[in-house]
């Protein structure tokens, strides 16, 4: 058995030194107000008025909150079809993007493009294609003679148009992790199924998917928590309406705080959201930890 | 590779000071300010929203002042005004609220807690009380205190495009001097089946302020006698929410304006839709921006009767503005009646001032003339109802409620019934 060395500066402090700086702006900007919003969760507070401690009552209340789980069903609608969307859209055009093909650049880039654009933005140019009177494609379906469809005003349409949107923008940007995913599985394993005699699709299912695992986990995390996060596009393009056929849990969160003026209680809703986020990561990355083992 | 372990050490210890040196440099400059003398020169922070041209006359309007006091200047931010409310929100809740602001009676309801009362702070401030309106001014006042000065008085109010009235014959001026909501859905009716480009007879403004002009006509309201508790769940209020959805149920509301997020004022200007409620704000932007057909304002239709909502503008210092005493004088300068005059007059906007009733607008005086009538007759209650800040509070509620209403996800007798409720939550 070697005796554990106490190491010297350059194994040990200057490391620690290295991070202190990214540990001081990750501390003040993301611990600090985390821990004050678990406080004030525990308060009634005006943002005006101050506040007064009422312990568990603002979780208690959640219970009972109609809303909260309208936007609780609205967000797990949301999440449940914007992530598996989003896996099938980016890793296809991951796919066919990766080969090293000529211009093939410039189709990244294309499909890239969306992602570089503001929420607001994208959701302000759907507005005017989707809008039921004066939008593009309702404008194009009467100049044909076809009936208008109610893109952002039957409840149905409102959320597979929020949906559409949102995958629309967010494909080129998960796209580029496959990409790097795809062009990082070296070309040896191709030419052994291949010599194995094995079909495209055989291919793609048992050695490209398999190989793929760890940036598909990276993607399903990262556009788990973006979609539980949801708020600028959707606000934009529906409002969370018709009625609140398209609102979501961080919608109902910011007019809670700023329009009710219930700070305390839009905090004891950020906390669920928190839980929720925090249990669904947990529980992918558990699940994914036994198949990375082997690799 | 000591070197770099040494430049670390040096880049840790230095982090924390770097960060806050901006800070300290800030507060030193802060109380250094403090001391000098209302002489001195001062910058003041204004945060404005504008329905059409109104921080660019604002600016104009105190150009003779600026000129006589050369060490004031402003310092103007405008902020969309979907935005504005929670901006100015986190800037007061953050201590650092602006020097002055432009509010609505609906802001007022919202914030007065933290302005500044004018009674004992500002000089000559009963006189210049007695120069607005009362039913201005009680939208300010608060407990018995002056919050804010009226700049401008606000009216909800009907537009309406002449030209497809005229075209089916129709003398609308005239007609809508007695018209009923009945006699109303019919007059949309044959002006759009006369008129090829009307596709719907009103485009309703996406807001419950606007949409209770309709309740007050059929003599209902939001709150009780005394404004302590909700009184939503009436007769009068089921049948305002039942002829709100017979518009949309027989197609003469848009559905994408309630529903959906187009905005009604776009609907009318393209000739979309007959008419347009809205408010008196609408007509400046309409002056500038309608070419292709004569448009006016009309008397609202009755019901038990014919009414209005009062509303206003301000302007507002804060308890912890920065500079509230040369705010106080900047916002007494604005409030005289040459200014004000200058201000209403090229925003098309009505004077709060009693003494700027007859000013000359560049054009569209009888629109405004209409308005004030429906005005005239709007019950006193209806300005009550909306300084109530637990109403205020529902806003976003009432809408989603009225929306579920007319998707047919519930009645109207339950959604009176919900809104009553949930307003009587924040009352208790």
């Amino acid at each position: 058995m070697s005796r554990r060395t106490k190491g010297n500066f350059h194994q040990t402090l200057a490391p620690l030194l290295f991070l202190t700086p990214n540990m001081l702006i990750f501390g003040v900007f993301i611990i600090l107000p985390a821990v004050v919003g678990l406080r004030l969760a525990l308060y009634e507070w005006s943002i005006l008025g101050g506040g007064e401690f009422v312990g568990l009552a603002n979780f208690r209340r959640l219970i009972g909150d109609e809303m909260f789980w309208i936007t609780t069903r609205n967000t797990l609608i949301y999440v449940l079809s914007v992530v598996p969307l989003l896996l099938v859209s980016s890793l296809g055009l991951g796919a066919l993007t990766a080969k090293r093909l000529r211009a093939v650049a410039v189709f990244r880039s294309f499909y890239y493009l969306p992602a570089m654009l503001s929420f607001v933005i994208v959701a302000i140019v759907w507005r005017w294609i989707l809008g039921d009177e004066l939008g593009i494609v309702n404008y194009m379906l009467r100049q044909v003679g076809m009936q208008p469809v109610s893109w952002l005003t039957a409840p149905g349409m409102a959320r597979g148009s929020v949906i559409f949107a949102t995958v629309w923008m967010r494909t080129g940007f998960f796209m580029v992790m496959f990409v790097a995913g795809l062009q990082a599985i070296p070309d040896e394993f191709y030419d052994a199924a291949a010599i194995d005699g094995a079909s495209p699709r055989q291919t793609f299912f048992r050695v490209t998917l398999p190989l793929l695992k760890p940036t598909v986990l990276v993607v399903t995390v990262l556009s788990t928590i973006e979609a539980f996060k949801a708020f600028e596009i959707i606000y934009v393009l529906t409002g969370g309406g018709p009625g609140y056929a398209t609102k979501l849990m961080v919608h109902n969160i910011y007019e809670l705080a700023f329009e009710q003026d219930r700070m305390g209680y839009a905090a004891s809703n950020s906390i669920v959201l928190l839980i929720i986020i925090g249990v669904l990561t947990f529980s992918q990355f558990a699940v994914s930890r036994g198949e990375f083992t082997n690799e | 590779m000591r070197h770099v372990a040494f430049l670390a050490l040096i880049v840790a210890l230095l982090a924390p000071g770097l960060l806050f040196a901006g800070g300290q440099e800030e507060a030193a400059g802060a109380g250094a300010e403090t001391e000098e003398s209302a002489a001195e020169p001062v910058e003041l922070s204004v945060l404005w929203f504008n329905d059409a041209n109104e921080s660019e006359v604002f600016q104009e309007a105190m150009s003779d002042y600026l000129e006589a006091n050369p060490n004031v200047t402003l310092n103007v931010q405008v902020v969309p005004f979907q935005d504005y409310e929670n901006k100015l929100k986190l800037m007061i809740a953050g201590g650092d609220p602006p020097d002055i602001a432009r509010v609505t009676n609906n802001h007022i309801a919202m914030l007065y807690q933290s302005m500044l009362p004018l009674e004992g702070n500002m000089e000559g401030i009963e006189e210049l009380k007695s120069s607005f309106y009362d039913s201005s001014l009680s939208l300010a006042t608060f407990n018995g205190s002056t919050v804010a000065l009226p700049t401008e008085a606000t009216a909800n109010g009907m537009l309406v495009n002449k030209t497809y009235f005229e075209n089916v014959g129709i003398d609308i001026d005239e007609l809508s001097k007695t018209w009923t909501w009945e006699e109303y859905v019919d007059a949309m009716e044959q002006a759009i089946e006369g008129n090829e480009q009307a596709q719907f007879g009103i485009a309703y403004d996406y807001s419950p302020h606007r949409w209770s002009t309709l309740l007050y006509a059929a003599g209902g309201r939001f709150l009780n006698e005394d404004e302590t508790a909700m009184n939503f769940n009436t007769p009068e209020a089921v049948d305002t929410l039942n002829f709100f959805k017979r518009l949309h149920d027989e197609g003469l509301a848009p559905k994408s304006v309630w529903m959906g997020s187009e905005k009604p004022q776009e609907l009318f200007m393209s000739g979309l839709a007959v008419t347009h409620i809205g408010g008196s704000w609408w007509i400046n932007a309409y002056a500038s921006d309608i070419e292709n057909f004569e448009w006016g304002a009309v008397h609202m239709p009755k019901r038990e009767m014919s009414s209005s909502v009062p509303g206003g503008k301000f302007v507002a210092t804060f308890e912890e503005s920065a500079n509230t005493e040369a705010a106080l004088d900047v916002m007494r300068a604005f409030s005289q009646q040459g200014p004000n005059a200058h201000y209403s007059a090229n925003t098309y906007n009505i004077s709060a001032r009693t003494d700027n009733a007859d000013i000359d607008y560049p054009s569209r005086s009888e629109d405004f003339t209409v308005m004030a009538t429906d005005l005239a007759n709007t019950p006193a209650y209806a300005a009550e109802d909306w300084k109530s800040p637990e109403l205020n509070k529902i806003y976003s509620y009432i809408r989603e409620q009225i929306v579920e209403m007319l998707i047919g996800n519930q009645t109207p007798e339950e959604t009176a019934q919900r809104i009553h409720d949930r307003g009587n939550e924040f009352f208790e």
